[in-house]
């Protein structure tokens, strides 16, 4: 008789504590968007992009550049990730676009 | 990316990541281990790298921007617990060997070899000896959310066929993953480096590894199966799977311990690898990084070191290609190639009175390419690096050093690090064969990182293995 084993998980509990999205906007009509960017994968032809349809479309809406938030994939990442709650709020920002995962 | 996101809406501010088509399921995973279920994403048509201006600004226009707009204005049950998972003390499966293989093989929990079954029993008996407590937690699995803890440590470790001896070593590498030095999460990117560890102390006496002829083969099971641990803990708990996190093109999945010859290196007089990263001869300590290509420099020539530095100088910089990025952009100043000297080349260089950083400072000035090559890969060939700028502009705005620009001819010959001491040296592999072995490194994402091997006994596990309090 060929012997049977009762074998454990080989994976492991989650860490995380899971939170909930924060709340949508009604419109982007008169929002300040922010965009954040990892530097990499054309995103500096693709936020202009965004940014011309997105005022088109949504009357007084504002866009705050990458510039003001810096790369944050590279070696300063999470240092970068970290000031951005402070970035949100002093940039009075109401939402953001961040890319590009690719 | 989605790290940013999530740190954005933890701050109460609603976000849209733009992903690659292909990339949803990984960036779903991603936010799911930083405790974000349904984080709203905005696709990218296919991959923006290989279209024209115009097909790819059409595609965001008609498809990408209704995509934004509605992540960032309409609510979603995002509520999204999923289904319970077993704790750890848990029957997860019950069969023959044959079974168990193919349970695990189904579930992505094996490398696709036979693995050791993990039963309670054999787990138990992994750990005791070194006295462990196996509910202790040594940091977070990036990007999976999942703790690195003690017991899973040891059921890899036991799938793996490691030794109950290996455990400390499998510590001190689960240390490296959960320091955020180490950079973890980027294990799953999509030029598909792969850790390699480097072993340094008695233990490679004491456990038996291999650093002589065929150092980096399989064959030897301490440098196998530690190797195969690494996979396979990178599989189970950090979430390195095809389902989940890993996002590689190709895979380097063949990296066995390297372990340093210290015979050789005391008797040169050099110090050991892991002496680069603060510790000292004789200490036992694992130090690791991810590698992204791997070259011979076979039937070196030459009874001098000047003979030697430029053919080894040469492979240093033929393994080097987009791994640039590393030096100025993506990784900024990070890069970091390793040069493995068999033993009978090291002595060549000690018996000539050469240190460790003589090999460096002349490698430093023999391992160079074009300027307009060194731009191309990191700007043009590869678009990692924007803006498409010179290296003799980046040197005037102080952004790689002024070796990069000692003039403005494209021909001119640039280093590939940004100084000497970037240069990583072991010795290791047959003593009596004149050959080296280089690779490249994936900077920050992956960046090396050294821990010491603990082998004293814990104490912490007074009694046999009890539930934990929260699994």
């Amino acid at each position: 008789m060929e012997p049977t084993y009762d074998v454990v998980w080989p994976k492991s509990a989650l860490g995380v504590q899971h939170r909930n999205r924060a709340p949508r906007l009604d419109t982007l009509v008169g929002k300040r968007i922010g965009f954040v960017w990892d530097y990499l994968f054309r995103g500096e032809e693709i936020f202009p992009a965004i940014e011309r349809e997105l005022r088109n479309r949504f009357e007084g809406l504002e866009v705050v550049g990458y510039d003001s938030f810096g790369n944050i994939h590279g070696p300063e990442e999470h240092a970068l990730v970290a000031a951005l709650p402070a970035a949100l709020t002093r940039y009075r920002v109401d939402a953001v676009i961040s890319g590009n995962g690719c | 990316m989605l790290r940013a996101s999530v740190a954005v809406e933890s701050a109460g501010v609603p976000t849209v990541s733009l992903v690659c088509e292909g990339f949803e399921r990984q960036a779903a995973a991603t936010a799911r281990g930083l405790g974000f279920d349904g984080l709203a994403l905005a696709v990218l048509h296919g991959h923006v790298d290989s279209q024209t201006y115009d097909e790819m600004i059409a595609s965001v226009v008609s498809t990408t921007i209704d995509q934004i707009v509605e992540g960032l204005t309409a609510e979603s049950d995002n509520d999204q617990t999923g289904a319970a998972e077993p704790a750890a003390l848990d029957v997860a499966a019950t069969g023959s060997i044959d079974e168990i293989n193919r349970i695990f093989r189904e579930h992505g929990w094996s490398d696709g070899l036979p693995i050791v079954p993990p039963t309670r029993d054999r787990v138990e008996a992994f750990l005791l000896p070194s006295g462990h407590d196996p509910w202790r937690v040594i940091g977070p699995a990036r990007p999976s959310g999942r703790d690195i803890s003690v017991w899973s440590v040891a059921v890899n470790g036991v799938m793996a066929g490691c030794r109950a001896d290996d455990l400390p070593v499998l510590l001190a590498v689960a240390e490296v993953l959960a320091d955020p030095h180490y950079g973890v999460e980027h294990s799953g990117n999509t030029t598909g480096a792969d850790a390699l560890i480097v072993l340094n102390g008695e233990i490679i006496k004491d456990l038996g590894f291999n650093h002589g002829p065929g150092a980096l083969r399989d064959g030897s099971p301490a440098n196998t199966t530690i190797a195969r641990w690494l996979r396979l803990f990178l599989r189970n708990v950090c979430g390195f799977t095809a389902e989940e996190h890993d996002k590689a093109t190709f895979g380097n999945s063949s990296r066995v311990v390297l372990a340093e010859d210290e015979v050789a290196l005391a008797e040169i007089g050099w110090s050991p690898f892991c002496a680069d990263f603060g510790f000292v001869s004789g200490e036992d300590a694992v130090t690791v990084a991810r590698m992204n290509s791997g070259l011979i420099v076979g039937s070196v020539f030459g009874s001098t070191p000047r003979d030697m530095i430029p053919y080894l100088a040469d492979g240093l910089a033929r393994v080097t290609g987009w791994d640039l990025t590393h030096v100025y952009g993506l990784g900024q100043g990070h890069y970091r190639p390793l040069l493995i000297l068999s033993p009978i080349i090291a002595r060549v260089f000690g018996r000539a009175g050469w240190s460790k950083d003589d090999v460096r400072e002349a490698l430093f000035e023999h391992a160079r390419i074009p300027a307009w090559k060194f731009e191309k890969l990191i700007g043009e060939w590869s678009n990692l690096t924007t803006g498409r700028r010179k290296l003799h502009e980046l040197a005037a705005d102080g952004l790689v050093p002024k070796a990069f620009a000692e003039s403005d001819d494209p021909n001119r010959l640039v280093p590939i690090v940004t100084s000497s001491d970037k240069f990583l040296i072991a010795v290791a592999g047959d003593p009596n064969r004149m050959n080296a072995y280089v690779m490249s490194h994936d900077g920050p994402h992956g960046d090396w990182t050294s821990k010491r091997i603990d082998r004293s006994y814990s104490n912490d596990l007074v009694c046999r293995v009890e539930a934990p309090s929260r699994t």
